[in-house]
């Protein structure tokens, strides 16, 4: 056998560029255009009548259409949370914070937001929140027009009232 | 031939190919479509053992894409799953074999993806080796047309061969509903189109088309109940070629041949002759030649079976689910449930699949409206 050349290529490098537009599908679409209303839109399975926020086509869990939307306003209680101490990408946030599901009134399902305007120790289950928007006039109708969830001082939620959302 | 297990497909429903859904995210295209295939056995997703699908996640645009469609295939209670980066058609050859294996009796397969998302030419490019072929920029209509050049060159196969075949597909697709080019061409004005890449011309490609497509597949026992003519698989049989092009005859296709011939011998065939229907995945007129000469027929001219009279893919091509839909055409044919563009008493068929640049992948299915095996 021949040796390998004594400066043989390593490497070939491959940059890949794919571009895509995706199209955000009719249920996403009044998602979005609900919030810059300042409201979070759902879906009502037409069997169980379970919410499911963000809307979703059909009941993953019975499998029937979800066809009536329901509109919620911001409000709602934390289930789980984490307290993230590393960096993420794509976020500008100040370590450490809250990442957290929020069930919101109203909803079956959770959404996942970061909550701020409290310590990270003072987060715990069952707290009231509440969404915190950007201004009037700088909603584009986007997941980041909701900025983070920000504790309402209620009392606690008892734990039997989200003990299914979770 | 070993005694193997009678299965049938017992429901198909399909989007209508269109080039481009403004509204629907492919989820919302699917969910529908599974519904109504559920519907078409009047079964509940209770009656469903395993679920398998066939996408892309670079034709998609999403990392993982494919569980997407889980939340809309009946998934829960926990059900079996897989999912093929392929044509959903070989997602269908999977069930089959889960099935043989006798581990499942009803298996749900779907194919979807919203094409027209991305850009196709530039995803498929990454299908070939990415030292020396990708870095050319070749898409899967540059080697088509290298396959067309070479195919031409040995046959003598001409511009209007071409021709005539794409507007012989033109024809059936404007009887299909689910088509995605209705009006039937000439082959003059098809051989009057630019070309695209030459030898190919445009008129002779399909446009870029998505769809969602579901098929059922069921074992004796079962299938009887949820149809009333299921299409039996009689035989069954999947074949690859080599990665490298420049090693490979592109004017033959040895797997195409193969799995035929495998396919027809399972299910007690002399022949593709010995069937009434042919649903081929050919993307263009030489494809087309290309896989009835593999089949033992006459590459140009009619043939006693009636090759896509849906139209084929030229005349609508969902990437990622055209096999799929050449398997549910298949299913309508045998089962009386074609309409426009039935073939009257069809009792055999052929459905061919593909996979990969210039036909690197054939899937050859046989199908009949009695039992196989008693």
């Amino acid at each position: 056998m021949k040796e390998p050349p004594v400066e043989p290529v390593k490497y070939v490098d491959a940059n890949l560029y794919l571009p895509y537009r995706y199209v955000a599908g009719d249920y996403r679409a009044r998602f979005f255009a609900a919030m810059k209303g300042k409201k979070f839109l759902g879906s009502k399975c037409s069997k169980t009548g379970k919410v499911f926020v963000s809307p979703l086509v059909n009941s993953p869990e019975s499998f029937a259409p979800a066809t009536e939307f329901v509109e919620l306003e911001g409000r709602g209680i934390v289930t789980t949370f984490c307290v993230v101490n590393i960096p993420v990408i794509g976020r500008d946030l100040q370590l450490p914070y809250v990442a957290a599901s929020v069930a919101l009134d109203g909803a079956d399902i959770s959404i996942f937001g970061a909550v701020q305007e409290c310590k990270p120790e003072n987060v715990h289950m069952g707290m009231r929140v509440e969404a915190v928007w950007k201004p009037d006039g700088e909603r584009t109708g986007s997941f980041d027009d909701v900025l983070y969830f920000k504790p309402t001082g209620e009392p606690d939620a008892p734990p039997e009232s989200f003990i299914n959302r979770l | 031939m070993t005694q193997l297990r009678n299965i049938a497909v017992v429901g198909f429903a399909q989007a209508p190919i269109v080039a481009h859904d403004a509204h629907r995210m492919s989820q919302e295209m699917l969910y529908p479509v599974v519904r109504e295939a559920l519907a078409q056995c009047g079964v509940e997703r209770d009656a469903i053992d395993y679920q398998t699908a066939g996408s892309a996640d670079y034709v998609d645009g999403r990392p993982f894409g494919f569980v997407a469609a889980l939340d809309v295939m009946g998934t829960w209670p926990p059900r079996q799953d897989s999912h093929l980066e392929m044509d959903a058609a070989f997602a269908a050859h999977y069930a089959w074999i889960r099935m043989q294996a006798g581990e499942c009796d009803t298996a749900l397969v779907v194919g979807y993806g919203k094409v027209s998302e991305g850009q196709p030419e530039r995803v498929l490019n990454l299908q070939l080796d990415p030292y020396y072929l990708a870095p050319l920029g070749l898409g899967p209509l540059s080697t088509s047309a290298l396959q067309a050049s070479a195919y031409m060159a040995r046959s003598g196969a001409t511009d209007r061969d071409l021709a005539e075949i794409a507007a012989r597909n033109r024809a059936a697709g404007a009887r299909n509903a689910n088509a995605q080019l209705r009006t039937p061409a000439s082959a003059d004005e098809l051989q009057r189109t630019a070309w695209a890449v030459e030898p190919l011309r445009q008129g002779y490609i399909p446009p870029i088309g998505e769809s969602a497509v579901c098929v059922i597949l069921a074992a004796q026992g079962k299938a009887e109940s949820m149809t009333k003519q299921p299409a039996w698989i009689h035989g069954v049989d999947q074949r690859a070629e080599l990665q490298t092009l420049g090693a490979r005859d592109l004017t033959r296709s040895a797997s195409a041949r193969l799995a035929c011939e495998k396919a027809l011998a399972m299910a007690g065939l002399g022949g593709a002759n010995d069937v009434d229907v042919i649903e081929m995945l050919t993307t263009n007129p030489v494809e087309e030649m290309i896989v009835r000469d593999a089949m033992g027929l006459p590459a140009r001219g009619d043939t006693k079976p009636v090759i896509n009279p849906s139209g084929g893919p030229i005349a609508g091509h969902p990437l990622m689910m055209t096999g799929l839909i050449r398997l549910g055409e298949a299913f309508r044919q045998l089962s009386g449930t074609a309409d426009g563009h039935a073939v009257p008493n069809a009792r055999r068929a052929i459905v061919h699949a593909g996979q990969g640049h210039a036909l690197q992948q054939n899937l050859v299915f046989v199908l009949g409206r009695e039992r196989r095996w008693s």
